[in-house]
């Protein structure tokens, strides 16, 4: 319940400081800037750690071993996971990490890149970052370009290959504006012939079409704020209720009364 | 007709923190004494609930949660619709997430669904999984092409894969009869098109927010996709389909919300018109002198 309370304070308190923004620049939205940050960064960072690196990469290093059962090299490098053992047990139990992976030490080779990538942090070996930054571009272009050859071209090709008359008026009309839109479009990103004559009418045709995509986008970005406008107030007033202490009132008047005081004194102070 | 004249010019020079009070106030004034204004289902939400209706009885679907608290307000009331409805046609559910903060979405969304009594009987690992969150973007959903295991060795509540009933039949993506993506930008519904739905042939559908609607209506054209829930308006038409199907008798969060956001648009385009007059009403002047 208390802290039910506490979050509805520290929620209505980080709302009230960001929209506190409009107004002008204050205290409270760089305070509220700097926590957002921070703390998106802790998060994110905290959840990857353990839902992805302990469990994918140090628990197929490392999986849980009885050391009765270890032989060979597995001595040598189940002694050096003691040693991580013994600076984390939370992060490190004894024995290894449980769960059911399977040993492999193609991990090494991504522990290796993960390291590479830190070195960012020292600036005289800062260059090895490059690799594992070249891994990634490398292995995202790759595994992007077949996705986008078959579901982007291909198939937005033959989704655009449409019979004219359909035997549906309204369908038909459909299908008219969309090969017309398609194809004046794709003429104005034509850039080889100069869009004057029958290819500039074409080409200004395919810009009306991009002008109605734009504004279509815009009115969905415009409707998205809106939402989550919306969102936050509804929060606002949910909090406002004697459960939560009134939180929204006395925060909203805290804030407002401190806003005025400081700009008085900023302009006394200008003067 | 001079006095006039000059009104419209000033709206030219508005304070801006005019223009945020008063789109302020439609929003919160709706919110306060609501007008229950109708709401209807369109196609595209219309597809997309016929998709997810008419799957097979024993269906197995997977549901990811790509957004966060930041587009919560439009993101979230579909994915407790679509929860909803997925466990009341009986379906099994997968759950996962391509964003850190999906894991909590989607752990409110479960909690909020499983809240009914009417879905009490419903177990953990049998009828339903929360695999939790993976980093890697696309590059986890190929995994899942290949196999769950070798990407989720434990669910979100840190149990061992192997030791969850429902993923004894999950082996591969290919084994789901469905995909619904809440997306939110990238990775999200566009990454599920290329590199599961297609290449596997699993019909996919998805929630998104406003701002994406634009880039995944080609794929909705295309047949790529079975129909899209469109932001807020989205979500409160699915919402009033489910009632409309007997699923869900109450109005939900979304249908609630959707009068602020009718009258703030009226506002806006209000602000447009103005904006507009106001324009040629100076370049006139300016002509004149």
């Amino acid at each position: 319940m208390y802290t039910d309370v506490f979050g509805a304070w520290v929620a209505v308190f980080l709302t009230l400081a960001i929209f506190s923004y409009l107004y002008k620049d204050n205290p409270f939205y760089k305070l509220a800037e700097h926590v957002y940050v921070g703390v998106s960064a802790a998060h994110w960072a905290t959840i990857a750690f353990w839902s992805q690196v302990r469990p994918n990469l140090f628990g197929r290093l490392w999986p849980y071993m009885d050391p009765a059962e270890l032989s060979g090299f597995n001595v040598v490098w189940y002694k050096l996971y003691n040693a991580l053992n013994w600076m984390s047990g939370t992060i490190f139990p004894e024995n290894g990490i449980p769960g059911n992976q399977t040993q492999s030490f193609m991990y090494l080779f991504a522990l290796v890149l993960g390291i590479f990538m830190l070195l960012r942090l020292v600036p005289s070996i800062g260059w090895l970052s490059r690799w594992s930054l070249a891994y990634v571009v490398g292995m995202a272009a790759g595994l992007r370009l077949y996705g986008y050859l078959s579901s982007d071209v291909l198939s937005q090709i033959q989704g655009t290959i449409l019979p004219i008359w359909t035997g549906s008026l309204g369908e038909s009309l459909n299908n008219i504006v969309l090969i017309v839109g398609v194809v004046s479009g794709l003429f104005y990103f034509f850039f080889s012939v100069e869009h004057k004559g029958v290819f500039g009418k074409i080409s200004r045709v395919g810009i009306y079409f991009l002008m109605i995509t734009f504004g279509a986008s815009f009115g969905f970005a415009v409707m998205g704020r809106i939402s989550l406008l919306i969102g936050r107030l509804t929060d606002l007033i949910e909090f406002s209720k004697r459960q939560y202490g009134y939180a929204t009132y006395i925060l909203l008047a805290v804030m407002i009364a401190t806003i005025i005081i400081t700009t008085r004194r900023d302009k006394e102070i200008a003067e | 007709m001079s006095k006039f004249n000059s009104i419209l010019q000033k709206l030219d020079s508005l304070d801006r923190r005019i223009i945020f009070l008063i789109i302020g106030l439609v929003v919160l004034l709706p919110l306060l004494i609501p007008l229950n204004l109708p709401v209807e289902a369109t196609g595209l939400t219309r597809d997309a609930f016929e998709a997810i209706h008419h799957l097979p009885d024993d269906a197995t679907v997977l549901m990811s949660f790509e957004y966060g608290p930041s587009t919560k307000p439009e993101i979230h009331p579909m994915a407790v619709s679509v929860l909803r409805h997925f466990m009341s046609r009986g379906y099994k559910v997968v759950i996962m997430c391509l964003w850190p903060d999906g894991l909590f979405m989607a752990r409110e969304a479960i909690d909020e669904v499983l809240r009914d009594e009417k879905f009490s009987n419903l177990v953990y690992g049998v009828d339903y999984v929360n695999l939790g969150y993976r980093p890697g973007n696309e590059a986890v959903i190929k995994g899942i092409t290949k196999s769950f295991a070798a990407n989720y060795t434990v669910d979100s509540r840190q149990t061992d894969i192997m030791d969850i009933p429902l993923m004894n039949d999950v082996r591969t993506v290919a084994d789901v009869d469905f995909i619904f993506s809440l997306s939110a930008g990238y990775p999200g519904a566009i990454e599920w098109v290329l590199y599961a739905s297609d290449p596997l042939q699993i019909p996919v559908s998805s929630g998104n927010a406003s701002i994406q609607v634009n880039q995944l209506l080609p794929y909705v054209k295309s047949g790529q996709m079975q129909g899209v829930i469109a932001g807020m308006p989205g979500a409160a038409e699915y919402e009033a389909l489910m009632e409309e199907y007997g699923l869900w008798p109450t109005r939900g969060q979304a249908a609630k919300s959707m009068d602020a956001q009718s009258i703030a648009h009226l506002v806006i385009v209000l602000f447009i018109i103005l904006g507009n007059i106001s324009y040629f009403a100076k370049r006139k002047s300016q002509k004149k002198y």
